[in-house]
């Protein structure tokens, strides 16, 4: 072989071998470098979270004053500094600002390709909180009594719950995207229900638009987590419909598109026990097994079940990819849940309950 | 090419190569250290210890350098392949191949430095994976082992040192 043949095969070789190893290399670092930092400290967070002990000396506590004293050493103690009446509006805000506190942690070391997901999961919040707001003022209740302190509309979701009249309401929702449906209710085309199931269907259609813009893992995950959180509401609707011994045409357009279920079948049978029957079949199945026993008397049962189950299987996500969204994603959910008992802990011990009462209440909780 | 572009890219590449790799690891890692670190300093230990794994790549290349270096007499003499013969291209090829398999097998540092993050994470949340976390991350040195070894045995047997 003559010389210069010779190097031309070695050249061609290395800048094969150079243009894959360069790309190769930099789509490796690309998706995993940006999650280094955030995740190492999402897990740090997660060995804050308090633990059942804990939970269970909180029980003891029997006055919201011990309550808030046995939270100074935890992550909590910033956000409690400011409650000096120890009444449990006060307490619920401080944890509700805990909650959102950790959020926007997340958001601010998140890469910048995954905040947005955040900032779409905090509107969750402003469905709850626009939901809350008009059943109560349907109601004549006080609406701020049902307002959570969180979410990127808290201000207008606040006016709205001064809102004097349901027109002015209007007014504050002009130029978001529940100003449509919103206006569907004041005309009558909407019951309450479906005007919830409207704002949640604009909520996950925006996020499930989102997961459709993302690439690889990072969409395998936003998806699987999506679709569980829209299966888990379209059966709980579904149930509680059944119950309620609603038709299923009455039941479908209370549905949210997206999930993996097909509840068709759920919609047609006759009563709850035979609907719960016919979602055995289904991936959800052992979900509901292991709660058979109680469902039939207290559906809230079968949403903390599926609640664990959501965290069960973003705990799995998170071992299968421990660099990538899905870790910031169970850390928020474990936050919500641990915000949600200590909310839980605190209004029984404002009703006087007793410390085993409420550990047996609390235990059961997600 | 002459022999003196093949030796000379041969060693670049043995530290170039091996080096930014062990430096992106190391940042990877790095950056997972100062996270767990901001939430408690109790992780320093831990964090430190699996963040330095990656460098280790670097120093094998430096090892390869020196070697190539030596074998081609530009350290310790005079250059051995000014002649562009067949025989000097070959034996300078051998410099080369024995570089780039050192800083090819040097990027495992990425992976590493990878691994080595998830567990500084995994620490974090429960110290006691601490041993497991070491081990994981030591398999991608495995790689850079067997490369250091191969370039070795081709400086030793193809051109002798």
């Amino acid at each position: 072989m003559e010389l210069g043949t010779l190097s031309g095969i070695l050249n061609t070789t290395l800048a094969v071998v150079f243009t894959w190893v360069a790309y190769k290399t930099g789509s490796y670092i690309y998706k995993y470098t940006p999650y280094s930092y955030p995740n190492a400290r999402i897990n740090a967070m997660e060995a804050k979270l308090l633990s059942e002990q804990r939970f269970n000396e909180l029980a003891e506590s029997r006055t919201l004053q011990n309550f808030v004293v046995n939270l100074e050493d935890t992550e909590y103690r910033d956000y409690l500094a400011g409650v000096s009446n120890y009444i449990i509006e006060e307490v619920e805000r401080a944890l509700d600002r805990a909650l959102a506190g950790s959020y926007e942690l997340m958001f601010k070391m998140l890469p910048k390709r995954s905040r947005d997901f955040f900032r779409l999961l905090l509107e969750e919040w402003d469905v709850r909180n626009i939901a809350s707001v008009v059943k109560a003022k349907m109601a004549g209740e006080p609406a701020s009594d049902y307002v959570v302190e969180l979410g990127p509309m808290l201000p207008k979701v606040k006016a709205m719950a001064e809102a004097k009249t349901m027109e002015e309401i209007l007014v504050v929702l002009e130029g978001t995207p529940y100003e449509e449906p919103y206006q569907k209710l004041l005309l009558g085309e909407l019951d309450v229900s479906a005007f919830e199931t409207e704002l949640y269907r604009i909520y996950y259609g925006k996020l499930m638009e989102y997961a459709a813009s993302r690439a690889a893992d990072e969409r395998k995950i936003i998806e699987e987590f999506l679709r569980m959180k829209i299966d888990k509401l379209n059966i709980l609707t579904a149930l509680r419909a059944k119950a309620a011994g609603m038709k299923a045409e009455e039941i479908r357009h209370l549905l949210i598109e997206g999930g993996s279920l097909n509840l068709e079948p759920v919609l047609h049978v006759d009563d709850l026990s035979m609907a719960i029957a016919e979602l055995d079949s289904t991936k959800y199945g052992p979900v509901l097994r292991e709660v058979r026993e109680e469902v039939e008397r207290d559906l809230s049962v079968l949403e903390k079940a599926l609640d664990r189950h959501i965290i069960t299987r973003m705990n799995e996500l998170v071992r299968f990819y421990p660099l990538s969204i899905a870790t910031p994603i169970s850390y928020a959910l474990k936050k919500e849940a641990e915000v949600r008992k200590l909310k839980a802990i605190a209004k029984l011990i404002e009703d006087g309950a007793r410390p085993e009462v409420i550990k047996g209440i609390v235990g059961e909780e997600v | 090419m002459d022999p003196i572009v093949y030796v000379s890219l041969g060693a670049a590449l043995a530290a170039g190569l091996a080096g930014a790799a062990s430096a992106f690891g190391v940042g990877v890692a790095g950056a997972a250290a100062a996270g767990v670190v901001a939430e408690d300093e109790k992780n320093f230990k831990n964090a430190l210890i699996l963040e330095g794994l990656p460098m280790t790549q670097s120093i094998y290349g430096l090892i390869t350098l020196f070697l190539i270096l030596l074998s081609a007499g530009i350290i310790g003499g005079g250059f051995k392949f000014t002649a562009n013969t067949p025989d000097n291209i070959v034996k300078s090829a051998i410099l080369f191949g024995a570089g780039l398999t050192v800083g090819l097998t040097g990027l495992s540092a990425i992976p590493q430095g990878i691994i080595a993050s998830a567990g500084i994470g995994a620490v974090a949340k429960n110290p006691k994976t601490f041993t497991q976390g070491i081990i994981f991350a030591a398999m991608a040195e495995t790689m850079a082992i067997f490369g250091l070894v191969g370039a070795l045995i081709m400086i030793a047997t193809g051109v002798g040192l």
